[in-house]
């Protein structure tokens, strides 16, 4: 039996799946999907079903120069995803990504870089990189006052994860994890304020289940920086993730996930 | 000797992501080669012109190469995550037009829901089939649907309206559309199983 305002899972799923659900069913549903295995194999398998919709689109042919295209775009952001395979001689990033990192860290800390585009330049890190290196030189002297940070980030235990949002690919976390501390940083880019009395909170997947972490809000550029937060231990970790919450956070999520990222001891 | 030999071992669809993880380009070009054309096909139904689609084809390539070290084979498949985040890539541009042409307060959380969640993609939920043969299949799974049942979820996938804005758009009670979505995914969902490989229990 299912009325109006009280729809069977079933109704939900299908539409949840297609992405036809208003902000507030998905938070309900969400909720709910949480809790059930069941639920969550339905959503799998529907949403599959809502990809075939496009596959079974005919083809259409876009212009002969597109794959060119896509391929030159590629070129632009020469820097390797995350866990790019390169081992380097030292450390566990390649030294072309401690650049990057550097790159990003120093746009934490609100050095003047000239960006550009920043989402190109941050997907890129290319400019980045080049600007990075001239901020750096200009600039030793305030890092001196950052070198902790600096360390921290640096630090040969640190290891990098990246949280995104789904549906934009502009907004970002990059979470430094130092698994022999038990500590991480977190630098967020593109994030976008919250209404008053909202806080955004961060969350670690355990075993399956939220644990609530710290809240922030983003400065008025879009970045955050919150540092010393404290990993859960003494279980598997397997995601961090970001809601929006009452200010001074939940014990449960109460909102659909906005960023997500996979964690992955090494 | 037959024209061609046993079709040459291609690189799985998954190892091209692989490859592609480890900063390999031609990944990339290989995975264009055979998925290029579809994406743009559901860009183009989506954003409606050309250039656009074509600026959503590339963004959509470009995020497959930033992200290819996350995506985990055990969690579906290529042809699904690709589609999704296509379709995605595509609404954000019909969504960022809209948003251009009446300026409106955003929320992040005002929009209807493509939250994915901790669970993507199920195991080879999308199983490898010849493109034309897919094409076909899916079309007349898409033939069993009752033309309002296909329009509700053409509506949904492809232009990212809810069921409330479906119901507005349609001057339908939104009960009736529930139904519909509900009933033509189920549809769908039978029609299309033979597609997929059942998960081990």
């Amino acid at each position: 039996m299912t009325g109006p305002g009280q729809d069977s899972v079933h109704d939900l799923a299908a539409a949840y799946a297609l992405g036809a659900l208003s902000a507030e069913e998905v938070q309900r549903f969400e909720a709910f999907l949480a809790t059930s295995p069941a639920a969550q194999r339905e959503v799998a398998e529907l949403r599959d079903v809502a990809a075939l919709l496009a596959l079974g689109q005919s083809e259409a042919t876009p212009s002969a120069d597109l794959r060119d295209r896509v391929l030159a775009r590629i070129g632009e952001s020469k820097v390797t995803p995350l866990s790019a395979a390169q081992r380097p001689s030292r450390g566990r990033v390649p030294p072309l990504y401690w650049g990057a990192l550097a790159a990003s860290v120093l746009l934490s800390l609100g050095l003047t870089l000239s960006l550009g585009k920043t989402r190109t330049e941050l997907t890129g890190l290319k400019g980045a990189l080049a600007a990075a290196g001239a901020a750096l030189a200009e600039t030793r002297e305030s890092l001196a006052s950052r070198e902790s940070t600096l360390d921290k980030l640096f630090a040969p235990s640190v290891r990098l994860y990246q949280l995104t949002a789904s549906g934009d690919p502009e907004p970002g976390i990059q979470l430094f994890w130092d698994e022999k501390r038990n500590t991480a940083i977190i630098h967020g880019y593109q994030i976008k304020p919250v209404p008053s009395g909202k806080e955004y909170q961060l969350w670690f997947i355990k075993d399956g289940k939220p644990v609530p972490s710290v809240t922030f809000t983003p400065e008025s550029t879009g970045h955050v920086r919150v540092e010393e937060i404290q990993v859960p231990r003494d279980g598997a970790l397997s995601a961090a993730a970001v809601t929006v919450e009452p200010a001074g956070g939940s014990p449960q999520p109460t909102s659909p996930i906005l960023m997500v990222g996979e964690l992955k001891k090494s | 000797m037959p024209d061609r030999a046993p079709s040459p071992p291609a690189p799985a669809d998954s190892d091209l992501i692989a490859k592609a993880a480890a900063g390999d380009e031609r990944a990339i070009a290989s995975l264009y080669d055979r998925f290029g054309g579809v994406l743009y096909a559901v860009a183009y139904r989506i954003v409606g012109q050309r250039a656009d689609a074509e600026e959503v084809v590339i963004e959509a390539f470009a995020q497959v190469w930033r992200e290819a070290a996350r995506f985990e084979p055990s969690r579906g498949s290529v042809a699904g995550w690709l589609a999704m985040i296509a379709r995605s890539r595509a609404l954000d541009m019909v969504r960022a037009r809209t948003r251009r042409e009446r300026i409106t307060s955003s929320a992040a959380a005002d929009q209807p829901g493509d939250s994915p969640g901790m669970s993507a993609w199920r195991p080879d939920a999308v199983r490898a089939l010849d493109d034309a043969e897919r094409r076909s299949r899916i079309r007349e799974a898409l033939d069993t649907l009752s033309p309002p049942q296909r329009q509700a979820i053409e509506l949904a996938y492809f232009e990212g309206l809810s069921q409330s804005e479906i119901a507005e758009r349609l001057q339908e009670p939104l009960g009736t559309i529930k139904t519909r979505v509900r009933l033509g995914m189920q549809k769908l969902r039978e029609c299309l199983r033979t597609f997929y490989l059942e998960p081990g229990t």
